[in-house]
């Protein structure tokens, strides 16, 4: 009985004490804000934010779809390079030797740095910022799908071998299952990335999207309308990474079903 | 016996008994070779092709220098705004190691405190995950117009990247710690504290690394982009001014700079693993992910 009353104790406390903080922050920074009378252009209240979207939500919705639909675009051409440069790059030995270096480098450098050239070459609509978005989250899923490739289960891979099996039995009955955690990770960090990508794309060369009006607010000390833009870039930003979860989710009921 | 005996006698016939072994440990040290020296000489020989094909490709195909300078010309001009490219790295390189340093600080200390209290970390874990998939560096414009455009609101905003991959990470590794291992402790009566430094922690080494080096491309990342919107100082302003004034050779000889200070910082972190893990005689290596 008491256990009992402790789990659904802990159930209710894992839940309310998290949406508790977040209300409690809320609260202090709009009494903070009003009891102190901090200016809205240092800090607005949520208040003011909240009721900002009632003037400004056909602006944002216009910024947010060009945003969110480039973003999706790059996440899904990232996804797809990316799997596609692993099965090539893991197909020999040799080329696996020769690329994976470059590949692991590739992911630790400051690619953002590259941001400028892309606008540079590509110009200022959104091939550029798509090609760059693509360019910063296509690493992270080739390089987690080749390692994922790479480190099949070595016995497994030798009963392929006995049986006879073909390489492309081997590749998708068990390369393929065992690169598959190795891929939703990349692929989860491709779904920040691609945003971040498209968002820094717009901050120095774009003349729209959520990035254009957050700095553009921030250069009229419009801080209200950064705020509610930023609100609605993270809820945009969630969607790629929603996508990613909900695939991870199928693909292991798929694999394992 | 028989092995000792054909070593004593001279005579005895030598394929079978010694030189057998030998043959097929001397084979299988020069296959060693030839398979490190592929490991090393394959990748080299892409690079080295890709430069090459970069040089003749944009002069055959008479690609103007301007649009994408050939190796040679972001050669030259690394060589002759060496002084200013050094300069101008300066800040860059400060504003980074410091803030992945505090980002480092601030970032063991709550992950610890997170795993030390259930209900804080109850509270405040879900809200830090939001923090880690939302694009923080949408943020940027914020901290300027809060700090201003000096190097503070730069370095701000670098901790603030750098922060939630070590948050993250240290709960991981604290909390990783083999559970045999933990009840063992506890049937030792060992204390709290005991079992956190010589259990716990050694177990969150390979998680916490794997967070700093996420960590430390962060802060670059948080500098750079900084650097981008302020337009002052530091690398990120070498490349957007020699963008915006179609210098791509020195775009790239920036790029370059910053590409040599991101590696060897991301080189000391993994230093300072293998360093750790021989100090703990923990072999177990963090990944990139």
């Amino acid at each position: 009985m008491s256990t009992a009353a402790s789990g659904t104790k802990e159930q209710v406390l894992a839940v309310a004490l998290p949406v508790l903080v977040g209300l409690g922050a809320l609260a202090a920074w709009q009494i903070v804000t009003r009891a102190f009378a901090i200016s809205p252009v240092l800090l607005p209240a949520p208040s003011d934010i909240a009721s900002s979207f009632g003037t400004i939500a056909g602006v944002l919705a216009r910024n947010a779809w060009q945003t969110g639909s480039e973003a999706l675009v790059a996440f899904g051409l990232s996804a797809v390079l990316g799997v596609v440069a692993a099965l090539v790059l893991t197909s020999s030995a040799v080329v696996f030797q020769a690329f994976y270096p470059h590949v692991v480098v590739f992911q630790i450098i400051p690619k953002i740095a590259l941001a400028p050239l892309f606008v540079f070459w590509l110009g200022f609509e959104s091939p550029s910022r798509l090609s760059y978005s693509v360019f910063i989250s296509f690493f992270p899923v080739a390089l987690a799908t080749m390692t994922g490739l790479d480190r099949a289960d070595a016995n497994a891979l030798r009963l392929c071998r006995a049986l006879t099996a073909s390489r492309w039995q081997t590749l998708f009955l068990v390369r393929v299952p065992y690169a598959l955690p190795y891929f939703f990770s990349g692929l989860k960090i491709a779904a920040t990335m691609s945003v971040i990508g498209i968002v820094v794309g717009e901050f120095i060369s774009s003349k729209s999207g959520l990035g254009h009006y957050i700095l553009t607010a921030q250069s009229r000390s419009e801080t209200t309308f950064i705020f509610a833009a930023l609100v609605v870039l993270c809820i945009v930003g969630l969607v790629p990474y929603a996508i990613a979860v909900t695939g991870e989710r199928l693909a292991r009921k798929w694999w394992r079903g | 016996m028989k092995s000792a005996a054909a070593s004593l006698d001279p005579s005895a016939s030598r394929p079978d008994n010694g030189q057998g072994p030998r043959m097929a440990v001397m084979i299988g040290g020069i296959w060693r070779r030839v398979r490190l020296a592929q490991r090393v000489l394959l990748p080299l020989a892409v690079a080295i092709l890709t430069l090459l094909a970069w040089e003749y490709g944009t002069r055959l195909a008479k690609i103007s220098p301007l649009l994408i300078a050939p190796p040679s010309a972001v050669w030259s001009t690394l060589k002759e705004s060496f002084p200013i490219l050094l300069q101008q790295a300066m800040p860059t390189l400060t504003e980074t190691v410091v803030g992945f340093l505090l980002a480092a600080l601030l970032g063991v200390t709550l992950g610890t405190v997170l795993v030390l209290s259930r209900r804080v970390r109850q509270a405040l874990y879900p809200h830090i995950l939001l923090f880690q998939l939302i694009p923080k560096v949408a943020l940027a414009p914020l901290f300027i117009v809060w700090l201003g455009i000096g190097p503070t609101s730069r370095l701000s905003f670098a901790v603030f990247l750098a922060f939630f991959p070590v948050v993250v990470a240290t709960m991981a590794g604290l909390m990783s710690a083999d559970r045999d291992i933990l009840r063992l402790c506890t049937a030792l009566t060992a204390t709290r504290w005991q079992t956190f430094v010589s259990v716990r922690v050694p177990y969150a080494m390979p998680y916490l690394f794997a967070g700093l080096k996420i960590s430390v491309t962060m802060a670059i990342i948080g500098v750079i982009v900084g650097e981008f919107v302020t337009a002052q100082e530091g690398l990120g302003y070498i490349i957007m001014f020699a963008s915006s004034a179609d210098d791509t050779a020195l775009v790239f000889a920036a790029i370059a700079m910053l590409c040599a200070v991101g590696l060897s910082l991301y080189g000391l972190v993994a230093l300072a693993e293998v360093l750790v893990q021989r100090r703990l005689g923990v072999s177990i290596t963090s990944s990139e992910f």
